[in-house]
């Protein structure tokens, strides 16, 4: 099994913890990952409100070459999945914009044209489609470990683009995820809210506002730790924690990890392992690994 | 087959949740089950509806969390998707609640008058001969010509739950785009400066809206187009619309983000500025390291080149 | 003048108080736990927001309203095309108090619903059309009890309308010069349908609504009118109750117009309508003195799914599907031998009720049809054209049609009849200051029958003119009401609400069990197909209806939202509209358009070349039938052949 890696920009920067910790557990996983070379930002759910046409051409750009790798894409973050995604389906769907598309790469002097030949997923997915994976594998279950599965929004939503399981609206793929490593899922309200990680600027008051409302309702679920397939979530729910408590008056404290932190744990990794010194809240809190 | 119905009922003042059992039938949709209720078990509960076909949007109402035409949405369909026999009925999020599943509009259309809902059609066009509209125009704004204001859209709206007095309900911004795109409007100058000022870059882009219509109209993709326009109407000197930029213009200079500048290109220095508590402690646990230099990537070159021409692409389409 | 409104709420308002926080003043419905259902587990998490609750205190009804401190010039009562469009054009009168009601919000309603487009003869699309043409259709469509004087204003404003609409920027479909498309409907010799895709309707409502908004035209939504007051000859106003707090409001105007739409909902599930298709106004506006014309004029569609009544869309057989009976036969060969399932709406609908009748019909009583087969037509094409029938079946009947067919039935669709528009110049009714527009009314313009998309377009043109008309009426006039009496008539209501609302249980049948009952009377003996006897009986079975109505179980004393009553005041309606079918339906001894007598199976020129006009006395209750002749003007009766 192998992959097309698409990192996305925070594994190489602010979240590069998460880069570390899915190495390692792909590694244990038997996974095999190739960044895709020379990727570029997948516009973050921004560019496409500046200019449409050129953040699907660079899309298509990033698609193209792991198609000339021979690779699906695997990605870790649910905005650079739906990114890519959407560009697929479109190019996929429209053939006069695929060819469009085709011709701006072709002009700008990029190799390759855009095909439709490698899928894109998430790693969350593969683990889901895989259970295989982990038979075996998990040396040190989680057993007892109260984990609240917070999904965010770009995994779920629109769900033609991000169909998974029998039904988005009712996703329960991560709470069985959670299973498999031995850890409970809580059941929690926030569970598909939105951590207003893309309005962080323009609305700050509301997004830490309901940054702590999620922290909230994790704590109130007694969860020992929130899960998240996505780092822009972790981040934000992560970073902001403390003005989050501040913004609803809470005292919750609950550390926030990258899906691929808990697999590890499970693995028989460690918070090193993991970099976990390099998360801002519940630093003292976590029980695992 | 049995199910269960939970009703959020909300009757002068009194708040509470009911226990309704019925036998489901082939085709029963929720608006069947709810009017089965009233008329042979409760005639006081009450909900609206009108076409009974999907066009009106009346009978919008929660089920297990989320937005659903209820004249639409068959019982059974839920059943299997939540996998259970007992389905929790509220009225619709976000709006304030008359009585059980009835909710009032009114806060909603007042904002539908702030964006001036009619387009002002161009000084060539008249009443007594209409006007003129290539299929290619029209295409542009159909698809948001056919919001029924049924409210799906804003149930679950992850912004509008915060605050709804600086924002617009997604629908708001599906009928400005269809205004904004129709080609018989003289300039959406005027109404892309209302939106802008009404929110529109406040949106979390969290695509429950989109998610939500039941006729997938996209609102968050309307939201994306609007936002697209103002910079063609050089409407771009907020916030929003500069941390846009900045990502976007990132993508050009080196490929990727650079983190450590993005908040003050957005904000400019001084807010950025003010930050710096945060700051220090991203610092400290190595998340943010300003001293790195921002690497480039390779193929600059041919990245620029494909944006340009995009840009200009696009602007031929125009 | 707050003393006209009778406040109903004023318990509640107390009670409110005393629940209510200090810092809110409602519920915001908001964040139950979605994951609360995953696991079937007991909400673990904290709901995200929690609220208090709602004050009462809508915005939709105008304080001036409320307070009772406003004198309507031009009162419109309903919100479908006919209202807002008479709104639009009365409030072109600067300066005049303008405002519409409706008992839904302002963009539900029939109107909403219409698909296939609006007539007017623009020859955008087909040079050779004209406004002769127009008003030649009509008036067969109508099997000649169209009033031709009247045919023919409408069919020379017709165009008007739609380039209008075009400058208020419907979202017409276009043609390659830029221009709206037209399409050629059902009856029409020429392409002149204008449309937005197959929601014609909806577009107009939603044009309209836009309209109105920016114009700032008040809306008083959610109320229900009830009646209309007037002192001796002069108009009051109207009566009307403010669903959300259930206060009975006395709306003084110097004219107002009705455009509550059709009376569909006699039929109950055997019809297109909305739920609203009450016929509401028209009762109003019997009590008042104006007489109900050709009420006996119904359309049936053939093609309204058996298990609700929905409509599916007349492109089904346009485009190949067949109809066959239990026994897999496909009937219609025998009725109309070469046009077969392409005859017009009427025989199909009357070929297929005699299927049912002769007992070669599946299913029974109310929901008793045949099957429309689809599988003659390639599945790829019903997925590209016919997508909203398909995805209609599969969801009210559980049948995916490119393999099954599909039960479907007649439905009740449109209202011929309504109340009697006295001169079409202006939109006035007989009596001074009342005025009439849409599918409530009857101008005439549809005779016995209507033909496709000419509604939309009489809605527009008489909403149009009726607007204009009140408008100049209002600035003539001043108001010459009493609002005394305007007083008396809330409190009147004010007493029949509790009285109604607070019988118990044990006092007799529930609303909607009398509804049904109803529903069998009116469909099977006042249906498609009629005769003497089973319209006696029928008259006889209202008869005792109307008794047990007097004494019916209502089940809610709530004052706010009481749905329970309104659907109690629309079945009084619906049992005086179907009396006055079921009264027109006797006397018409012949069989034309939309009505089909058995024993009277021809059309009958000599004796009723003429409309019915029902009478309520104002006294007794009673109705008195009267006859006026049909304005011939251009073209004589000819017998109708397709
Ligand atoms: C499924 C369907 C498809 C159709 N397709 C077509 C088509 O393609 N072309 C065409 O020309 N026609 C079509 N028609 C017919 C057409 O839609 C209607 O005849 C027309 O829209 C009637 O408009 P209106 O304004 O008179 O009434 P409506 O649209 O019925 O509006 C009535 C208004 O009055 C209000 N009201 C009623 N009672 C009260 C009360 N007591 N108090 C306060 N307010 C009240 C209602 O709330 C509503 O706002 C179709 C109809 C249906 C049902
Ligand atoms: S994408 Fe924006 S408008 Fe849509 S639901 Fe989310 S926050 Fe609301
Ligand atoms: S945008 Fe969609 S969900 Fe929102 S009101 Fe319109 S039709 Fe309903
Ligand atoms: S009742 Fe009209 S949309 Fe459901």
């Amino acid at each position: 099994m192998k992959y097309a890696l698409f990192p996305g920009c925070v594994l190489e920067g602010a979240a590069a913890e998460a880069y570390t910790s899915l190495k390692k557990v792909c590694e244990k996983l038997n996974i095999g990952i190739e960044e895709i070379p020379n990727w570029t930002c997948c516009g973050a759910s921004h560019a496409q409100g500046v200019n449409d046409l050129a953040a699907l051409a660079v899309n298509a750009r990033n698609i193209s070459i792991a198609e000339h790798m021979g690779l699906d894409i695997m990605t870790v973050c649910n905005t650079c999945t739906l990114q890519l995604r959407v560009a697929k389906k479109r190019l996929d769907e429209d053939k006069a914009l695929r060819e469009k598309v085709n011709k701006i790469l072709k002009d700008s002097g990029h190799p390759y044209e855009y095909k439709g030949t490698s899928k894109v997923t998430h790693f969350l997915w593969i683990l889901d489609e895989h259970p295989e994976l982990l038979k075996g594998k998990v040396e040190k279950p989680l057993s007892g470990v109260k984990v609240a599965a917070y999904y965010g929004c770009h995994i779920l939503r629109p769900e033609e683009v991000m169909k998974h399981g029998e039904s988005n609206q009712n996703a329960v793929y991560m709470e069985n995820l959670i299973k498999a490593l031995g850890a409970e899922p809580v059941p929690f309200s926030a569970s598909h809210k939105c951590c207003g990680f893309h309005a962080q600027l323009a609305a700050e008051h509301d997004v830490l506002t309901v940054t702590g409302q999620i922290v909230d309702s994790a704590d109130k679920a007694e969860a020992a730790a929130i899960v998240t397939p996505c780092p822009l979530c972790q981040m934000q729910l992560d970073m902001y924690e403390p003005e989050g408590r501040d913004a609803v008056g809470s005292k919750a404290e609950v550390p926030v990890l990258h899906l691929q932190q808990l697999v590890g744990f499970a693995l028989g990794l460690s918070k090193a392992d993991m970099g976990f010194d390099r998360h801002v809240s519940g630093q003292k809190k976590l029980k695992i690994g | 087959m049995d199910m269960n119905l939970k009703i959020h009922r909300f009757v002068e003042g009194k708040k509470w949740v009911q226990d309704y059992k019925l036998t489901v039938k082939t085709g029963m949709t929720v608006l069947e089950a709810l009017t089965e209720v009233k008329e042979k078990q409760d005639p006081t509960l009450s909900f609206t509806c009108s076409c009974r076909s999907s066009i009106c949007g009346a009978c919008a109402v929660r089920v297990n969390g989320n937005a659903e035409l209820s004249c639409e949405v068959l019982v059974e369909t839920l059943m299997k998707r939540y996998k259970t026999d007992t389905l929790v009925i509220e009225p619709l999020g976000n709006f304030k609640v008359i009585r059980d599943l009835v909710v009032d509009w009114d806060p909603k259309y007042a904002t539908i008058k702030k964006i001036k809902p009619v387009i002002e059609p161009k000084k060539e066009f008249s009443l007594e001969t209409g006007c003129k509209q290539s299929p290619e125009e029209f295409n542009k704004f159909k698809k948001y010509a056919k919001c029924i204001l049924c409210g799906s859209c804003v149930s679950e709206c992850n912004k509008s739950a915060l605050n709804q007095e600086d924002f617009l309900s997604p629908f708001v911004f599906v009928k400005a785009e269809r205004l904004v795109a129709d080609s018989r409007n003289r300039s959406p100058q005027e109404q892309l400066k209302a939106i802008v000022e009404a929110g529109l870059w406040r949106c979390f882009n969290c695509q429950e809206c989109t998610a939500k219509c039941p006729k997938g109209l996209d609102p968050a993709g309307a939201i994306e187009k609007l936002k697209e326009s103002t910079f063609a109407h050089k409407l771009d000197d907020n916030v929003g619309a500069r941390h846009a930029k900045a990502i976007y213009d990132d993508i050009s200079d080196s490929g990727t983000l650079d983190e450590s500048k993005l908040n003050i290109k957005s904000e400019g220095l001084i807010m950025a500025a003010l930050r710096a508590p945060m700051a220090v402690r991203l610092m400290r646990t190595g998340k943010m390291n300003p001293m790195n230099g921002h690497p480039v990537n390779p193929e600059i070159e041919t990245i620029r080149k494909i944006v340009k021409n995009a840009e200009a692409a696009s602007k031929e389409a125009e | 003048m707050s003393f006209l409104h009778v406040k109903l709420g004023l318990k509640v308002e107390k009670e409110t108080v005393s629940l209510t926080s200090n810092e809110e003043e409602y519920y915001m419905s908001n964040g139950i736990s979605r994951r609360t259902f995953l696991m079937g587990a007991a909400a673990a998490g904290v709901a995200i927001a929690a609220g208090t609750y709602f004050s009462w205190n809508g915005k939709n009804i105008p304080e001036e309203v409320k307070k009772g401190d406003v004198t309507y010039d031009v009162l419109v009562i309903g919100s479908g095309g006919a209202g807002m469009r008479a709104a639009l054009a009365a409030a072109e009168n600067k300066g005049l108090k303008v405002a519409v009601m409706t008992k839904l919000q302002p963009t539900r309603s029939a109107s909403t619903m219409a698909q296939g487009g609006m007539n007017g003869v623009t020859k955008v699309t087909d040079k050779e059309d004209s406004v002769e043409s127009h008003m030649f259709d009509t008036i067969k469509g109508g099997d000649y009890l169209c009033d031709q004087d009247a045919v023919e204003y409408f069919a020379e404003n017709a165009g008007k309308n739609i380039y209008e609409m075009d400058y208020m920027g419907f979202p017409y479909n276009r043609q390659k010069d830029g221009c709206f498309h037209q399409r050629k409907m059902g009856g029409h010799a020429h392409a002149r349908a204008s449309y937005f895709e197959d929601r014609a309707g909806h577009a107009m409502v939603h044009t309209l609504f836009e309209q109105c908004l920016n114009h700032g035209i008040d809306f008083i939504s959610e109320c229900i009118m009830l009646e209309i007051s007037m002192n001796g000859d002069n108009l009051n106003g109207v009566i009307a109750m403010d669903m959300r707090s259930g206060n009975i409001l006395g709306i003084p105007a110097k004219t107002i117009i009705i455009a509550t739409g059709g009376y569909g909902r006699a039929y109950w599930v055997r019809t297109s309508n909305p739920y609203s298709s009450t016929g509401d106004g028209i009762v109003a506006g019997m009590n008042v003195g104006i007489p109900f014309k050709d009420p006996e004029m119904v359309q049936f569609h053939p093609t309204g799914l058996s298990a609700n009544g929905v409509l599916l869309s007349e492109s089904s057989r346009a485009e190949g599907a067949i109809l066959v009976n239990k026994n897999g036969e496909r009937f219609m060969a025998k009725y109309a031998p070469e046009k077969k399932e392409l005859a017009t709406r009427d025989i199909v609908a009357r070929a297929i009720a005699t299927e049912i009748e002769e007992g070669r019909g599946i299913g029974e009583g109310i929901r008793a049809g045949v099957y429309m087969d689809f599988r003659p037509i390639p599945p790829e094409r019903i997925r590209e054209r016919l997508g909203q029938v398909w995805e209609l079946s599969k969801r009210f009947a559980g049948v995916d049609i490119t393999k099954e067919p599909v039960p479907i039935s007649p439905t009740c669709h449109y209202s011929m009849g309504g109340l009697e528009m006295a001169d079409f110049h202006t939109g006035a009714s007989r009596v001074k200051g009342i005025y009439v527009a849409g599918e409530c009314s009857c101008v005439s313009v549809h005779g016995a029958n209507r033909l496709g998309a000419n509604s939309l377009s009489e809605v527009l043109v008489f909403g149009h003119t009726a607007g204009d008309g009140a408008a100049a009426f209002a600035k003539s006039n001043n108001y010459a009401g009493s609002q005394d009496k305007l007083a008396e008539d809330c409190s009147r209501w004010k007493d029949t609400f509790e009285e109604v609302t607070n019988r118990r249980r044990t006092v007799g049948k529930t609303v909607p069990e009398i509804r049904d009952a109803m529903v069998n009377t009116m469909w099977f003996k006042a249906g498609v197909f009629r005769d003497e006897q089973h319209l006696t009986e029928a008259s006889k079975e209202l008869e005792a209806l109307e008794k047990e109505y007097s004494h019916c179980y209502v089940g809610d004393n709530s004052h706010v939202f009481n749905t329970a009553f309104y659907q109690y005041i629309e079945l009084g309606n619906l049992l005086q509209i179907s009396h006055a079918i079921v009264q027109g339906a006797l006397a018409r001894k012949e069989s034309r358009g939309g009505h089909s007598r058995r024993d009277y199976p021809k059309r009958d020129d000599k004796n009723f070349l003429k409309h019915t006009l029902i009478f309520k006395d104002k006294k007794t209750g009673k109705y008195r039938a009267e006859y006026k002749d049909v304005v011939i003007t251009k073209y004589q009766p000819k017998e109708r052949k397709y």
